[in-house]
């Protein structure tokens, strides 16, 4: 009932033997130790903390079983600064105080990742939907929108 | 929670190996599409998934054609490709809309409009748009015999349907127009692409002079399955764009002839209302892409 | 007067460039938080970790005839099993004093697991441990429990009524609390105010009668709570808790497992994901936890699912206001009597047992009003619901909701703005305290109302209003007010929590010049690593780079009853600030001693830009100098000054404080189908000094947005069985981003006069006057069709469904 997976998580390979039905946000938190990805639904799959990039989409780590991501390439937030240089969200969440208690962030972070790719200068009210699946307790949203306005701009001149 | 303990999991590459695993099970391995709502289930240990057979890596049940004798749809195509599918636009653009509004980003990503159909759940967005858009259902059994379903006859029930526990779906066709046609799809809830209270389907075909000459209207969010009402179809045949009153009388046609009952959230009174204003709203939108805007 | 939409704005003016309070200095918390590195609950493990799941009952009222385990012992990875009735035997149960308020009420008795009766769906009746997560939750679900149903009392007034079921047998009925909160301590006294308000109300030129209903709703926080508990035997129980009270935990657990206190550490994980009061209670769950690490002699693991969290806590308000408010004709207000119902639900839970919310939310219910004649009475009833747990704008949102509506029924019956008879109302002279003794200490009142009504425009609104209407189209403008807690002081802690209210904070300065502050309390995102290092960076003149703030381990922290009641803001930034003080004062006795200044005092001493300055002759040393001098080179210290630089200073405020805030908002109402956008939403806040404005402007809108996803979207229902139907994300819905609008913050205060900085606590009551100014906007909207909203949720349908019944009665 375990299976021999190799999961590539922020280009690192883990090939490790997992039971099957082991959900790919364990894999990510306790298999690989990345805890920067989490969980706040019980089954239902709503929450959106255990968003992560799958070969470069935004996915709920929670919906998925480890093995069907063997193969494959998993990107978290612990990933998404390069070079000790942080993503320009992370630096727009920081100067906007995007968040309060950081638990939702990571899982905005790696869905707007992905976002901003396909709608490189969204308008606010394509922000706010793109981000129905992750919800944040804390902040009101505002602050958000601000910052990934902010972040769009820079990647644009980027 | 976690899944229940699961014995085996296959990810074949062709329909063939995925229909002969399911026939070495039985019928009785629990197959993934998307797997956003068969993860719930398993998740909440409503269904153990002694084996799991995964069509992720099928690719022959994916993407969208669009010709002369109309459209076909690998089930396996994803709502995010369905969003993004201009070829779609006109006839067929109440599956963009719908896809659209499925869910979220992330489930967009996963979810499936074979994985939608096959599940079947009461409120989901992908039955009364392919309902409306008369598509019609090929189911393949293990061994390759195939058999086509109209959708009308699909859906059987809440979680439902006429597909076998061996076969799979292995395409959606959608019939081509006869005329110029549109089609539209709406929903309402009480969160922004939250799970529908209503969703309403509706196709259009006109005449030259913009005159409706066939009409599918549809609705999903009722018990105990997604319909089609015959009577404010018949209602909109003849009718054109610019005819408010022929249109409203339709939509209305539609609340009495489905009679969409209440529960602790939501009167029945109030779904019929939103058949009423969401199917105006369709309607409309459903005859400007069938005329290009011209009434 | 300055709005925040614009984020380096203060107060009063900007801060001078050494200044570093009343600046949107960056948040230092961020940078782990955004790559991941943050370690909440569940990031933290200990070897050889075992996990426990609770298997829950499935029946809201039931007698429990068996507790079948012997399957689920023999699972695969089990460790152990326990019920009830063996842990009955093996540690203490509730009530335990240090988690009893110091009020009469019905306190049950009960242990963290049920013993022979389950008293609502969800309630914990046994729990596995086991090595793996996944296989402890296998055998949690083959436990058989064997039931005999009981008849279910959910309806808090049926509750009420003689011969209900009871839900305790110990106690002879379901009154768990009553309060007359107005007139005095007598009954006597309380005789004669109650008659003096019915002759006001008698004599009143207008008298508003009605019901109003606030839905149990609360604010889940993203992550639920969960414990680690390790155990040593010479050391003693080591148990991180997600908590906002690590201190007052501390004591209750050690009570409850009778351990010595001094072998008992709760560490706070410095990142908690949000709080919002949920995570306040003294829960059963984490006793369990840290007793069977004991047992097992093996760190034991908890991690709450969000279908247990749902179940269980982040219950709230959920009220009833049956309220009259008599008025003069020119808009006075000169009475108020409400009769408020409480639902407890089971009231099984350390510290609030329930019945707190609602206890102070009567007692907040006058608000920012000057109503010195007023009558209220609560009574607070046992069900077979989970027991209310604490959530923001504490107890006060229901009655927020009440008053604030009722006004607007007032003005409606005199012809007046609503506007109007509010402002006409506000409390104009302070300090004051309300009719029912709360005090409030300064602020004002209309200059805040002022900036209000003139940002969102209300002159300009209501021509707007008279256009939209003959177009067809309902707009309507709403408004409500808050005068809520900053801080809360022991005059008011001890009786109503049986605990401390200063604010605790030790601050250590290293020779190197950096500075170490120890907060006792839990932040869970306020951002207090930040706040309170500008504090002390403005307190020392140096960076708030070169200061780290540690929270939530009750092993270096100083003892305080936890972030509550918007404390960090008044009441331990005060402490810092003080504790900064007595050591600038120290630091400048010595540099007076060193420099032979005799004649100088602490006063002429100026601490900015890394420098210690004597004003008097323009004398410098810097900071570092001094701190190094004193603490590494102990030699010729001043007569009666001893070495160091650590100092604890508790802060208590003579008077309690209050923060002012008031809300408005513009509502536009679809008369056809009953659904309804809010157009705008803007806030002025008297928050005194602002310590951080961006901080302050995201506590804001994250409040108002909790407010409004609590009028709008969020509800706990449960079925007629007690079956709570809504224990998931998908059935209880949060506001999305696509559901909410922008808020904008504006600040008109005045500094508070009786705290160091000027500062306010301002977090806590923030989303209380959402409902009212929700409701009042889309009433305001539909008054052509004569429509008050006085029941929450507010739903498209139910607005719809009041239109319909609103036109055949116009049509009859």
């Amino acid at each position: 009932m375990n299976k021999d997976v190799k999961i590539s998580i922020n280009g690192v390979a883990y090939e490790k033997s997992v039971p099957l039905r082991m959900l790919l946000v364990d894999f990510i938190r306790d298999e690989a130790g990345l805890t920067g990805t989490h969980i706040g639904c019980t089954y239902e799959g709503r929450c959106g903390t255990c968003t992560v990039q799958m070969d470069g989409e935004a996915v709920k780590s929670c919906m998925l079983l480890a093995v069907q991501a063997d193969g494959r390439e998993i990107a978290t937030v612990e990933g998404l600064a390069s070079n000790g240089r942080l993503h320009p969200l992370q630096e727009a969440f920081n100067e906007h105080h995007a968040l309060q208690c950081g638990f939702c962030t990571p899982g905005i972070l790696m869905n707007t990742e992905e976002f901003l790719k396909e709608n490189p200068d969204p308008s606010e009210a394509e922000i706010r939907r793109s981000l129905v699946g992750n919800i944040c307790r804390c902040t009101g949203y505002d602050h958000i929108i601000d910052a990934i306005q902010t972040a769009a701009k820079r990647l644009r001149q980027a | 929670m976690y899944p229940a303990i699961i014995e085996e999991y296959l990810a074949p590459a062709t329909v063939a190996d995925a229909l002969a695993a399911i026939a070495k099970h039985d019928g009785e391995a629990t197959v993934f599409a998307g797997g956003m709502s068969v993860m719930q289930a398993i998740k909440a240990r409503l269904i153990e998934a002694r084996c799991v057979i995964d069509l992720g890596n099928i690719a022959e049940l994916r993407g969208v054609s669009v010709g002369p004798d109309g459209a076909a749809i690998g089930p396996m195509t994803r709502y995010a490709d369905l969003v993004r599918d201009k070829k779609l636009h006109g006839a067929y653009q109440a599956l963009n809309d719908a896809a659209s509004t499925v869910g979220d980003r992330q489930v967009r990503n996963r979810g499936t409009i074979g994985g939608s159909l096959c599940w079947n759940y009461i409120a989901a967005c992908m039955p009364p748009t392919v309902l409306a858009l008369d598509a019609r259902i090929e189911l393949t059994a293990p061994g390759g015999g195939k058999r086509t379903v109209p959708i009308g006859e699909f859906f059987l029930g809440a979680l439902e349907t006429v597909r076998r526990d061996e076969e799979l779906m292995t395409k959606i066709t959608l019939p081509a127009a006869k005329g110029k046609a549109g089609s539209s799809y709406k929903k309402w809830s009480t969160q922004v692409d939250g799970l529908p209270i209503i969703g309403v389907a509706v196709y259009i075909e006109t005449d030259g002079s913009g005159v409706c000459t066939v009409a599918r209207f549809a609705v999903g969010g009722i018990l105990p399955i997604v319909k089609r009402s015959a009577a404010a179809e018949g209602q909109l045949v003849g009718t054109k764009a610019s005819d408010a009153d022929g249109i409203a009388r339709a939509t209305a046609a539609a609340a009495e002839e489905l009679d969409p009952q209440g529960d602790r959230w939501v009167q029945a009174a109030y779904r019929k209302l939103l058949i009423q204003s969401l199917g105006g709203e369709v309607v409309a939108k459903a005859f400007e892409r069938a005329t290009g805007g011209a009434a | 007067m300055t709005t925040s939409e614009s984020s380096a704005t203060t107060v009063s003016s900007a801060p001078e460039s050494s200044d570093w309070v009343g600046r949107s200095f960056k948040r230092k918390e961020d940078h782990r938080l955004t790559t991941g590195k943050g370690q909440y609950l569940a990031d933290i493990a200990a070897p050889g970790m075992a996990h426990l799941v609770f298997h829950r009952s499935t029946h809201a009222h039931a007698l429990i005839k068996k507790v079948d385990t012997s399957k689920a012992a023999k699972m695969p990875g089990v460790l152990a099993v326990i019920t009830g009735a063996e842990l009955k035997d093996q540690i203490l149960g509730f009530p335990q004093p240090v988690v009893v308020p110091a009020l009469e009420a019905k306190y049950p008795t009960f242990w963290p697991l049920a013993l022979d009766k389950v008293k609502f769906h969800g309630e914990p009746i046994a729990a596995v441990v086991a090595v793996d997560k996944y296989q402890a939750e296998d055998a949690a679900l083959v436990i058989e429990v064997e039931y005999e149903p009981l008849p279910v009392v959910l309806d808090p007034e049926k509750a009420l009524e003689a011969g209900a079921p009871r839900v305790h047998e110990i106690f002879d009925d379901n009154e768990m609390f009553a309060l007359t909160f107005t007139g005095g301590q007598t009954q006597e006294e309380q005789d004669a105010n109650d008659k003096d308000v019915e002759a006001l109300i008698q004599e009143a030129d207008v008298v508003v009668k009605q019901r109003f209903r606030v839905h149990r709703t609360g604010v889940t926080p993203m992550e639920t709570r969960g414990a680690l508990a390790q155990w040593d035997e010479s050391d003693g129980l080591l148990a991180h808790v997600t908590t906002q009270r690590p201190h007052i935990d501390r004591l209750a657990l050690a009570d409850m497992l009778s351990i010595p206190p001094q072998m008992v550490q709760v560490i706070a994980p410095r990142d908690q994901g949000g709080e919002f009061g949920v995570k306040a209670p003294f829960y059963r769950e984490p006793i369990l936890v840290c007793h069977m690490a004991r047992k097992l002699g093996r760190p034991v693991r908890w991690v709450e699912t969000r279908e247990e969290h749902l179940m269980c806590v982040s219950q709230e308000r959920d009220q009833i206001h049956d309220i009259e408010v008599a008025a003069k004709s020119d808009g006075t207000i000169t009475a108020v009597r409400d009769r408020a119902i409480g639902d407890a639900g089971d009231g099984c839970e350390g510290v609030y047992w329930g019945f707190l919310m609602p206890f102070l939310g009567a007692a907040l219910l006058p608000n920012a009003y000057d109503l010195p004649k007023c009558d209220i009475k609560l009574r607070v009833a046992f069900t077979n619901k989970s027991a209310l747990s604490p959530a923001r704008s504490f107890g006060a949102f229901p009655a927020r909701f009440a008053l604030d509506r009722a006004i607007d029924l007032v003005a409606r019956k005199l012809g007046m703005d609503p506007a109007d008879v509010r402002r006409k109302n506000l409390i104009t002279e302070l300090p004051y305290t309300s009719a029912t003794g709360v005090h409030y200490d300064s602020g004002d009142f209309l200059k805040t109302w002022d900036n209000l009504t003139k940002t969102i425009g209300l002159t300009a609104f209501r021509k707007e209003q008279a256009k939209a209407l003959k177009e067809g189209r309902y707009i309507g403008i709403g408004f409500a007010v808050g005068a809520e807690l900053s801080g809360v002081a022991s005059e008011v802690l001890v009786p109503m929590e049986n605990q401390p209210g200063y604010g605790a904070a030790t601050v250590r300065v290293d020779p190197r010049g950096t500075v170490l502050v120890f907060e006792g309390d839990a932040p869970g995102g306020q951002g207090h690593e930040t706040s309170l290092a500008q504090i002390a960076a403005q307190e020392f003149g140096i960076h708030p780079n070169d200061i780290v703030v540690k929270t939530g381990d009750t092993s270096i922290t100083p003892f305080g009853s936890g972030t509550i009641g918007a404390r960090a803001g008044s009441y331990t930034a005060s402490a810092v600030s003080i504790a900064c003080r007595r050591l600038k004062d120290k630091i400048a006795v010595i540099m007076a001693h060193d420099l032979k200044l005799e004649d100088a005092t602490p006063e002429d001493f100026e601490f900015k830009n890394g420098e210690v300055i004597y004003k008097g002759g323009n004398i410098r040393k810097t900071f570092v100098e001094m701190t190094n001098r004193i603490i590494m080179m102990p030699l010729d210290l001043p007569e009666g000054v001893d070495a160091g630089l650590d100092e604890t200073a508790f802060f208590e405020a003579d008077k309690p404080m209050i923060c002012f805030s008031c809300h408005g908002t513009i509502i536009e109402v679809d008369a056809d189908t009953g659904q309804f956008e809010i157009k705008k939403y803007v806030t002025s806040e008297d928050a005194g000094t602002v310590i951080n404005p961006l901080i302050v402007e995201g506590q804001v809108q994250g409040a108002v947005v909790q407010g409004i996803s609590n009028t709008i979207f969020e509800e706990f229902v449960y079925d007629e069985n007690g079956q709570q139907l809504t224990a998931d994300f998908e059935n209880y819905q949060i506001a999305s981003a696509a559901d909410v609008p922008r808020v904008m913050v504006t600040h008109a205060g005045v500094p508070c006069p009786h705290t160091p900085l000027g500062t306010r606590g301002l977090g806590e009551g923030l989303p209380g006057p959402v409902p009212a100014a929700l409701g009042n906007a889309v009433s305001d909207a539909l008054q052509p069709f004569g429509i008050e909203i006085t029941d929450l949720p507010l739903r498209a349908n139910k607005i719809w469904a009041m239109i319909q019944e609103a036109k055949k009665k116009t049509a009859a």
